[in-house]
C-alpha cells in the first residue's frame, strides 16, 4: 500500500500542473483582462494609460511567459499579488481562509455526523413514520435553493426573533474568538442543513443496500445482537459511499460556499473567488483553483485508502 | 459683457447647426439615416417604461443632459407614436428583414425586463431586435471605432444600452468628437466638434452652458443617441441619523456635506455609531478614480476645494483656504490652510500638493475630468513624455501653489473640488502606473474628517474621528461600514436589521423594500445620470 500511496502522491504534481495550465488557458481565452475590468464602461479612459498599466502588471507578455512566472513563483511559495489591488495573495489567504474553514468545516462536520446518523435511522426504520418524515425533509433539503433557506433563516431568526445577527463575521467590539460565534451559527446551520440532506439520502440508500447483503444475514444467523449487526457490520460497509461523498465535498473548505457567503455577508474565499473570476484577477483565481485541485487529488487518495481500511472487501495497489 | 458674449455664441450656433439633420442614409447602414433613428425614438414609450419597469423611480428623458439649469427648451421629446414611427421607416425604405442587435452590460433583472419591453415595442413598428448581455471587455466592445470615420464598423452591435454618470456636463458629449473612441457609434461632424471644443474651454459658465444646450439639441434633432430616462439617486437614512440641516447633494461625488456635524442616536453605551456600506472588499480604492463613490473615499479624504452640493460651483476652500483663478482661466493660485494635518499627525505641505499633482498625471486610471484639466497644465506633455523631470507649470512658494495652464478649461475648479493630495512620503518608490497596488491602500492615511481605525476586508471597516480635522472633530464616535460592491445586494437586509444609517441606492428593488421600513427614510436626489441607447451608425 505504501508504494501505491507514494506513486499516487508523485502523480499529483504533474496532474496539478496540467490542470492549472488548462484553467489558466481557459481564463486567458475569455474576453478582456484585469485592466479592462478595472475601468467602468460608464466613463472614458485614456487607452495609452491603460496600456502602461498592462505593461506594468506584465499583462502584455505572452501567455506561456505569464504562466511560467506564476508557476515558478508558486513553486517557491510565492503566490504573487492581486492584479487589481496589489495585495499579497498570502495575506488574503491568511485573512479569508480562516473564515471559510470555520464556516465550511463546521457545516461539513455537522452534516457528515447528522447525515450519517439520520440516514441510518431512516434505513433501519424503513417505511415507518420516522423514515417518511426524514425522507421528505431530505427531499426538501436537497431541492430547496440555499439562498432561499438562508433568507428565511435571516427573516425568522435575525429580523423577527432577534436571536442572531443578520450577517457578517466580525465587529470592532469583538475582543475574543468566541464573540463572533453567534455570527457563525446561522450560516453554518443553513449550510449544514443543505449538506445534511444529501448525506442522509446517500447514507439511507447505502445502508439499505448493506442490510440486504448476505454477510448481514450470516451475522444475524450467528445470533449477534441486532445493534451489532447493524452498526458493526451494516453501518461500517454503508459508510464507504458516504465517505466518498463527504470526501469530495472537502474542496469547499477552500472554495467556500459562494451563495451562503453572499447571503450572510461572510468574508470567505468563495466570494473572493467569484469576484476574482469576474475581474480576471488571474493570480487570485489560480491560487484558489490550485489549492482546490490539490485538495481534490489528495482527498481522492485519502478516500481510496480509507475505503480499503474500512471495507475489508476493497484492496488497493494490486 | 457676459450676456453679450453668450448671446453672440448662441447666434453663431444657430446659424451653423440648424438644418443639420439629413434625411438619407450616409452609408450602407440604415441606422445612419436619421429617419430610422427617429422612428426608434417614436417607437419607445418612455413613460410606460418608467412606470412599469422602474416602478416610477426614474424620469423620462428627452435630452442627454439632466433636467435643471442645463436643460434646453428646444428638445423634441419624441412622444410615443408608433404610427409616426412606421411612417418614418416606410419613408426611409426600412428593410423589415434586417435584424438589429442590441447589447447591454447590466446583469440585473430590471435590465432584462427593459430589453424585453424594448424588443416588443420595436417589433410593433416592424423592427426585429435581438439582445444580449456583453461579457468580457465591455469598454472595448462598446468603444471600438474604425480608424477611418467612413470605414466599416469594427463592432457587431447596432444598439447599445448604457449610461453616462457625469461629474461635469461636458462628459456627456466629449465622446462625440470625431475620432474619439466612443460608445455613441457616431462618426462625428465638424460643427459638433467645434461646439464640443468650445464647451470645454469656455471659462464663462453661461457660454459653456449655451454650448452644452446646443450640443444636446443637435443630438436630439439628429437622434444620434436615444435618451431613455434619468435615474435618481436615493439617499437612504435611518431615523437615528440627524444631519443637522447639512445639505443633500450628489453623493456619487464629493461635496461640502459637513459630515463632521452629523449625529446619530447614541447606543446603550452612549456611543454614537453610524452604520453604512461601501467598505472595501480587499483594498481601499485610490480616490482619484471613482472620486466620492466609496465609504473610505468619502469619509477619509479632504480636497483642495469643496463643491456645492450638486457640483454646480465651488462652495468654499477645503485644504486650500483661498483660491484665485485668473480671468483668462490660465493661472490658478491656491493658498493652503494653516495647521492642516494628515491622519498620522504630519503637516500637509505644498510639497505634498505639487508632488501629488505630478504623480496623479502618471496614474493609469485618473478620472477623465481630472485628466483633462491636469493634462493642460504647462509642461504636462513634456513631463508625460519623459522629457522633463517636473511639470513646469506647477510651482509652490510658502503657502501658495501656482498652476499655469496652456488653455482654459471649463472644469478647472470643479476638478479640484474632487481632487486632494496624497502624503508624499508614503509613496516613495511607488511607480505611478501601479499606484493602486501600493501597500498604502491597505490602511490609507487620509486628510478628511474620519480616519481608518481598522479594515477587515470583505467584512467591515471602522472609521473614527480625526481630532485635528480643520473643521473640528466630528461628533459621531465611530463609523462602521460593511464591505460591499456598488449596488450593495445586502443593503436592505442590513437596513431592516438596523445596520444601515446612511447609504445611497439606485436599485428599484431596494427602493421598494426600503419604502416599507418604518425605521428608514429616503430622499430622492437629481444627479446627472442618464440611461440611453447608443446607435452604431458606422457602415456595416
Amino acid at each position: 500500500m505504501l508504494t501505491y500511496i507514494a506513486r499516487r502522491l508523485l502523480i499529483i504534481v504533474p496532474m496539478a500542473v496540467i490542470i492549472s495550465f488548462i484553467i489558466y488557458l481557459a481564463l486567458d481565452l475569455s474576453p478582456g483582462d484585469a485592466v479592462s475590468r478595472m475601468m467602468s464602461p460608464e466613463r472614458s479612459s485614456d487607452p495609452a494609460r491603460l496600456e502602461a498599466l498592462r505593461h506594468a502588471l506584465g499583462l502584455d507578455q505572452p501567455l506561456l511567459v505569464r504562466y511560467w512566472i506564476w508557476l515558478s513563483g508558486v513553486a517557491r511559495g510565492n503566490f504573487g499579488f492581486t492584479l487589481t489591488g496589489g495585495v499579497p495573495i498570502g495575506q488574503i489567504l491568511s485573512e479569508r481562509l480562516p473564515a471559510t474553514l470555520e464556516l465550511s468545516g463546521t457545516a461539513l462536520i455537522l452534516s457528515s455526523i447528522f447525515g450519517s446518523i439520520l440516514g441510518t435511522i431512516s434505513a433501519l426504520k424503513r417505511y415507518s413514520l420516522t423514515d417518511n418524515v426524514l425522507t421528505i425533509a431530505g427531499m426538501i433539503g436537497v431541492s430547496v435553493p440555499e439562498f432561499f433557506f438562508g433568507l428565511v433563516a435571516i427573516v425568522v431568526f435575525a429580523l423577527n426573533l432577534h436571536w442572531l445577527p443578520v450577517g457578517g463575521r466580525l465587529l470592532p467590539s469583538y475582543t475574543n474568538y468566541w464573540d463572533h460565534i453567534p455570527n457563525l451559527i446561522l450560516p453554518a446551520l443553513v449550510l449544514s442543513i443543505m449538506m445534511t440532506a444529501g448525506v442522509m439520502r446517500y447514507a439511507r440508500s447505502s445502508m439499505l443496500d448493506a442490510l440486504s447483503r448476505e454477510f448481514i444475514k450470516t451475522a444475524r444467523s450467528k445470533g449477534l445482537p441486532e445493534w451489532r449487526v447493524n452498526l458493526l457490520h451494516g453501518f461500517r460497509v454503508a459508510l464507504t459511499p458516504v465517505i466518498v461523498l463527504v470526501g469530495f465535498r472537502l474542496p469547499i473548505l477552500i472554495g467556500g460556499s459562494v451563495i451562503i457567503e453572499q447571503v450572510f455577508q461572510w468574508p470567505g474565499l468563495g466570494n473572493l473567488f467569484v469576484t476574482a473570476v469576474r475581474n480576471k484577477d488571474l493570480p487570485v483565481v489560480m491560487t484558489i483553483a490550485l489549492l482546490s485541485v490539490l485538495l481534490v487529488l489528495v482527498v481522492s487518495l485519502i478516500i481510496d485508502v480509507l475505503t480499503a481500511l474500512i471495507d475489508p472487501r476493497v484492496r488497493i495497489g494490486g | 459683457m457676459r450676456m453679450y458674449k453668450a448671446a453672440a455664441v448662441a447666434l453663431v450656433l444657430q446659424t451653423t447647426l440648424l438644418g443639420a439633420a439629413y434625411a438619407q442614409a450616409l452609408n450602407g447602414n440604415p441606422l445612419s439615416d436619421v429617419r430610422v433613428r427617429q422612428a426608434i425614438e417614436y417607437a419607445i414609450d418612455k413613460k410606460a417604461i418608467v412606470e412599469n419597469v422602474f416602478g416610477g423611480y426614474a424620469v423620462p428623458a428627452d435630452g442627454l443632459l439632466p433636467n435643471g439649469p442645463f436643460k434646453s427648451d428646444k428638445l423634441n421629446a419624441y412622444p410615443f407614436d408608433p404610427e409616426k414611427a412606421k411612417a418614418l421607416l416606410k419613408e426611409a425604405g426600412w428593410d423589415s428583414s434586417r435584424q438589429l442587435e442590441m447589447v447591454y452590460y447590466y446583469d440585473d433583472q430590471v435590465t432584462a425586463n427593459l430589453m424585453a419591453v424594448l424588443q416588443s415595442e420595436l417589433a410593433d413598428v416592424g423592427i426585429t431586435m435581438n439582445y444580449h448581455l456583453i461579457v468580457g471587455d465591455v469598454a472595448k466592445t462598446l468603444s471600438s471605432i474604425p480608424d477611418d470615420p467612413k470605414g466599416k464598423s469594427v463592432v457587431t452591435w447596432d444598439l447599445a444600452y448604457g449610461a453616462r454618470a457625469a461629474m461635469a456636463m461636458q462628459e456627456y458629449f466629449n465622446d462625440y468628437a470625431t475620432g474619439k473612441a466612443s460608445s455613441d457609434g457616431f462618426p462625428g461632424s465638424p460643427d459638433l466638434d467645434a461646439l464640443i471644443a468650445d464647451s470645454n474651454t469656455a471659462t464663462d459658465p453661461e457660454v459653456a452652458k449655451a454650448d452644452l444646450k446646443k450640443i444636446d439639441e443637435y443630438i436630439n434633432a439628429n437622434a444620434l443617441t436615444i435618451p431613455l430616462y434619468y435615474q435618481q439617486l436615493q439617499s437612504v437614512e435611518s431615523k437615528r441619523l440627524d444631519r443637522h440641516g447639512e445639505p443633500y447633494g450628489n453623493d456619487q461625488f464629493n461635496y461640502d456635506w459637513n459630515v463632521q456635524n452629523w449625529t446619530v442616536t447614541p447606543d446603550s453605551n452612549g456611543k454614537q455609531i453610524l452604520y453604512t456600506n461601501g467598505a472595501p472588499i480587499d483594498y481601499f480604492e485610490q480616490p482619484w478614480v471613482n472620486l466620492g463613490l466609496w465609504a473610505g473615499n468619502k469619509f477619509i479624504w479632504a480636497h483642495m476645494l469643496a463643491a456645492k452640493p450638486f457640483l454646480d460651483g465651488v462652495a468654499e476652500g477645503d485644504l486650500a483656504e483661498k483660491y484665485d483663478l485668473s480671468a483668462d482661466g490660465k493661472t490658478l493660485v491656491f493658498t493652503m490652510r494653516d495647521g492642516i494635518k494628515w491622519h498620522d499627525g504630519n503637516p500637509i505641505t505644498t510639497d505634498d500638493v505639487t508632488w501629488s499633482l505630478e504623480f496623479a498625471m502618471k496614474t493609469p486610471n485618473l478620472h477623465g475630468v481630472l485628466a483633462s484639466v491636469f493634462n493642460s497644465i504647462e509642461g504636462a506633455s513634456d513631463y508625460l513624455a519623459g522629457k522633463a523631470e517636473h511639470v513646469s507649470g506647477i510651482s509652490s512658494d510658502g503657502k501658495t501653489v501656482t498652476i499655469k495652464f496652456t488653455k482654459p478649461n471649463a472644469n478647472t475648479l470643479l476638478a479640484f473640488t474632487q481632487w486632494g493630495p496624497f502624503p508624499k512620503k508614503s509613496f516613495e518608490g511607488v511607480d505611478p502606473a501601479l499606484v493602486q497596488q501600493a501597500p498604502f491602500w491597505q490602511k490609507p492615511i487620509g486628510s478628511g474628517p474620519f480616519m481608518v481605525e481598522e479594515a477587515k476586508f470583505g467584512d467591515f471597516s471602522s472609521f473614527v474621528p480625526f481630532a485635528d480635522y480643520y473643521k473640528g472633530k466630528p461628533k459621531i464616535d465611530q463609523i462602521i461600514a460593511w464591505a460591499s460592491a456598488d449596488g450593495d445586494t445586502n443593503m436592505t437586509k442590513n437596513a431592516a436589521a438596523g445596520r444601515i444609517d446612511f447609504a445611497v441606492t439606485k436599485v428599484v428593488g431596494d427602493i421598494e423594500a426600503l419604502k416599507g421600513m418604518d425605521n428608514m427614510k429616503m430622499t430622492p436626489l437629481d444627479i446627472p445620470y442618464t440611461r440611453m441607447i447608443w446607435i452604431n451608425q458606422y457602415d456595416k
